[in-house]
């Protein structure tokens, strides 16, 4: 009787109940033996492929961005994911309606301009849905993008501008800055996927600010307000985004085909 | 002599600021490894400290003094990594299956590098990363937490909601797909330094 593929597992991983007659079948059945090292060695090569490797300044790092968000006492609030549930929900639904506009369109062979005044949450479905050469699909994803460039250059100034001396009121930002988390978080990824690593760069670099912005109660202290303005500042973030969103304006609309007839 | 977690803990109940420091730069290369191998994403695993230890600093209060700090805030990042693979899920069931524009879950899990360990190519890696895609979300789960963090089944089973057989099959089915996967790689691979 030979070891089944979920013995020589429960062993492998110490979790059988007869560990000795384990091991004594293998010393004397060659075929367990020989099944036994291909599992071995495939949860060898698992193990093999490495973690990112973290500078010994990762801590202090994690604490540099929390430590402003500790200063208050703390409390139960909704979890960090809650605005990514919502964008996925809402996501499905415009799925739908996108997947039936995208078909008609197609049928006609036809694209409009009209695709860059679409909603953030529209322009994420429009950039997933986008054609997949890759000349046109990059277009797409610079057009879309761009609206989400400029909701976040606007939150940006207003930190940026806001007096470091006096608190500032999030309430209404917060909710916008969540959303602003959960698109920013699809586009980095559409990016990545599609290569393009200028908007890909700068998306990263802006995600951890309004991610800071979403976690904010309903104002930033003064002193809140004085390290996030440092941080981006520091990072040329306004300046970074300003240059994305012009060179998105210069990027020209797909090309219509000929014969067709626009809307 | 530097601060116990335990004695860390306490004085952070107290609202001391260096003592959840220490704990914060003490732990934090093990969540971020943790939710790297969940997440298999450099972002999602730092949002995944974050919110990790925001969590545990505001239900400090609910610690129990008795337990292991280090397991505790584990669990902690472990059902924050939860939380956005669910959410992931669902922005991703709605794509079709479309590998382009589907926010992929790429998943490359890990361990510490060590000097004397074999280097993988990078098409292992790859073939790696394309088999733990194949596992489902709790499937990964509970091979991560098996495979790498050593945590009994049991734990696992507690971790993720279900019984303690479930929690084993979930191993079981994860390590399946993975042999199916990666059994033909690691043949060839003996073939080739056989000959």
């Amino acid at each position: 009787m030979h070891l089944n593929e979920e013995q020589l597992i429960l062993h492998h991983y110490h979790d059988d109940d007869a560990p000795a007659a384990a091991e004594q079948h293998l010393a004397a059945c060659a075929e367990c033996r020989a099944q036994y090292q291909l599992l071995r060695s495939v949860l060898a090569l698992v193990s093999e492929a490495p973690v990112p490797e973290l500078g010994p300044e990762y801590g202090s790092e994690v604490w540099n961005r929390l430590r402003w968000k500790l200063g208050r006492q703390p409390r139960v609030r909704r979890a960090v994911w809650i605005p990514a549930v919502a964008a996925a929900a809402v996501l499905a639904i415009v799925f739908v309606a996108g997947a039936w506009w995208h078909s008609r369109t197609s049928q006609q062979q036809h694209v409009t301009p009209q695709l860059a005044s679409t909603t953030s949450t529209g322009a994420m479905q429009v950039a997933a849905n986008a054609p997949n050469t890759s000349a046109q699909g990059d277009r797409f994803l610079v057009l879309v993008v761009s609206d989400h460039l400029d909701s976040t250059e606007r939150m940006l100034l207003e930190v940026a501008n806001a007096d470091p001396k006096k608190s500032l009121d999030t309430s209404a930002s917060q909710k916008r800055a969540e959303e602003l988390v959960a698109s920013n978080r699809i586009f980095r990824q559409t990016a990545t996927q599609r290569g393009d690593a200028r908007i890909a760069s700068v998306l990263s670099d802006i995600e951890p600010v309004l991610l800071e912005l979403s976690h904010a109660r309903n104002n930033l202290s003064g002193e809140e307000l004085s390290s996030l303005q440092k941080r981006i500042e520091a990072r040329g973030l306004l300046f970074k985004v300003r240059v994305v969103s012009a060179k998105t304006g210069e990027t020209e609309l797909p090309p219509m085909s000929k014969g067709t007839n626009s809307l | 002599m530097e601060m116990s977690d335990a004695a860390a803990v306490s004085r952070a109940r107290t609202g001391d600021a260096d003592a959840f420091r220490l704990l914060v730069e003490r732990h934090s290369p093990m969540i971020f490894r943790v939710a790297w191998r969940m997440t298999g994403n450099e972002h999602d695993a730092d949002d995944v400290v974050q919110e990790a230890f925001l969590r545990a600093y505001r239900q400090i209060d609910a610690f129990e003094e008795r337990a292991n700090f280090s397991t505790w805030l584990h669990r902690i990042a472990v059902n924050c990594a939860l939380d956005l693979l669910r959410a992931r899920k669902r922005a991703d069931a709605h794509y079709g299956g479309d590998p382009e524009a589907a926010e992929l879950i790429g998943v490359l899990p890990g361990s510490e590098p060590q000097q004397d360990r074999l280097l993988i190519s990078s098409e292992m890696k790859d073939a790696v990363a394309a088999a733990m895609e194949r596992l489902s979300g709790n499937e990964r789960t509970a091979f991560m937490l098996r495979h790498f963090e050593g945590m009994p089944v049991e734990e696992i089973g507690k971790t993720l909601g279900i019984q303690v057989n479930a929690a084993k099959h979930t191993i079981f089915r994860a390590v399946r797909k993975l042999r199916e996967s990666l059994e033909p790689i690691v043949r060839t691979t003996t073939r080739t330094q056989c000959t």
